[in-house]
């Protein structure tokens, strides 16, 4: 016998994920889920952030990794709230890893709370987790043709910071193809360079995130 | 490699379809993949093999129908379908005044059951 069957697969996922978005909307906070690549730069994006914001925006940050702590200590150094998730092998933070910790964050203190998924370019682009929006990293050490290789974390952003511009006299990299291919991908992305070392570039991103928070 | 929860949420969304309707095996489960949904069909099988082990979708195959890119072109007026997985400008005119309206798919379609 057959069954017609209309369903998303990850339906059950996208489930949790509107539960998730009406528990961050319902304590008054504004959730970015962060992604990139291994090494480009996420944990020290927040700890610039988080240093630049502290005196203005409460900010508290789930951790995700497959294993470790290395990154929550260093979150906890700049005394704000953060909860490390350690997906035991999984390549991406799912709906439910979020819920189930959702408890151990002073929600309705917090104006910001920044997700940082696992790192890996392919597969947190495709899950839900009741973010307001994405936002993702490439450090022009990845190389300028990122854009193209991995569509999907491009079309799927808000916002795209292209990181370690410290680096780019010592680089054969073509900064101007990652923004042009980027807007091609998506024309509505919003890009910063900045340098998380030098701090060139931060001003603007955190501008710009004070915005989304007022 | 995010293929495995894919294969996951498929298969418990098939053998909760097949119970509701009182049937006891899955024979087929088939699915339509968009090229731009970041799946790929090879390690969506795989996983789908390695997991359907002691359901009721053990004996169960798995048959991928790929989704094209498609899309339609405001400036133009042309609707067009790509080859690649992602489109960059229409193919027509090269204008960026398009809109994609398939190739992100993800979704169970048919189930053959017993």
């Amino acid at each position: 016998m057959k069954l017609k069957v209309a369903s998303k697969i990850l339906d059950a996922n996208e489930r949790i994920a509107r539960d998730n978005r009406k528990i961050f909307s319902d304590a008054g906070v504004y959730v970015i889920n962060l992604m990139s690549s291994p090494g480009a730069g996420k944990t020290s994006l927040l700890e610039t952030t988080i240093t630049a914001l502290k005196n203005s925006l409460k900010v508290g940050v789930i951790e995700g990794d497959v294993a470790g702590t290395d990154d929550a200590i260093r979150i906890d150094r700049l005394g704000v709230p953060v909860v490390q998730i350690n997906t035991g092998g999984a390549c991406h933070l799912d709906a439910n890893m979020i819920y189930e910790v959702l408890g151990d964050l002073p929600l309705s203190g917090l104006d910001i709370l920044f997700i940082e998924n696992v790192g890996n370019l392919v597969c947190p682009a495709e899950f839900k987790v009741g973010e307001d929006i994405k936002v993702m990293i490439l450090s022009i050490a990845e190389g300028h043709d990122k854009p193209l290789k991995y569509p999907l974390m491009f079309q799927e952003s808000a916002a795209l910071i292209i990181n370690k511009m410290d680096l780019k006299p010592y680089l054969e990299v073509d900064v101007e193809k990652i923004k042009r291919d980027a807007l091609s991908l998506n024309p509505s992305i919003r890009i910063f360079e900045l340098s998380c070392k030098s701090g060139e570039g931060v001003e603007q991103w955190t501008a710009w995130l004070q915005t989304l928070t007022s | 490699m995010h293929e495995v929860s894919i294969a996951d949420s498929l298969l418990k969304i098939a053998v909760d379809e097949c119970k509701k309707n009182g049937c006891r095996i899955i024979l087929n489960v088939k699915v339509c993949i968009g090229k731009a949904s970041g799946v790929m069909p090879e390690a969506l099988l795989f996983a789908f093999d390695a997991l359907k082990a002691e359901t009721i979708a053990e004996g169960a195959t798995l048959t991928i129908e790929e989704v094209p890119v498609a899309g339609h072109c405001s400036a133009c007026n042309a609707d067009f379908t790509a080859p690649e997985s992602y489109v960059l400008c229409c193919p027509q005119c090269g204008s960026s005044a398009y809109t994609l309206h398939e190739g992100r798919e993800l979704d169970i379609k048919e189930l053959e059951v017993e």
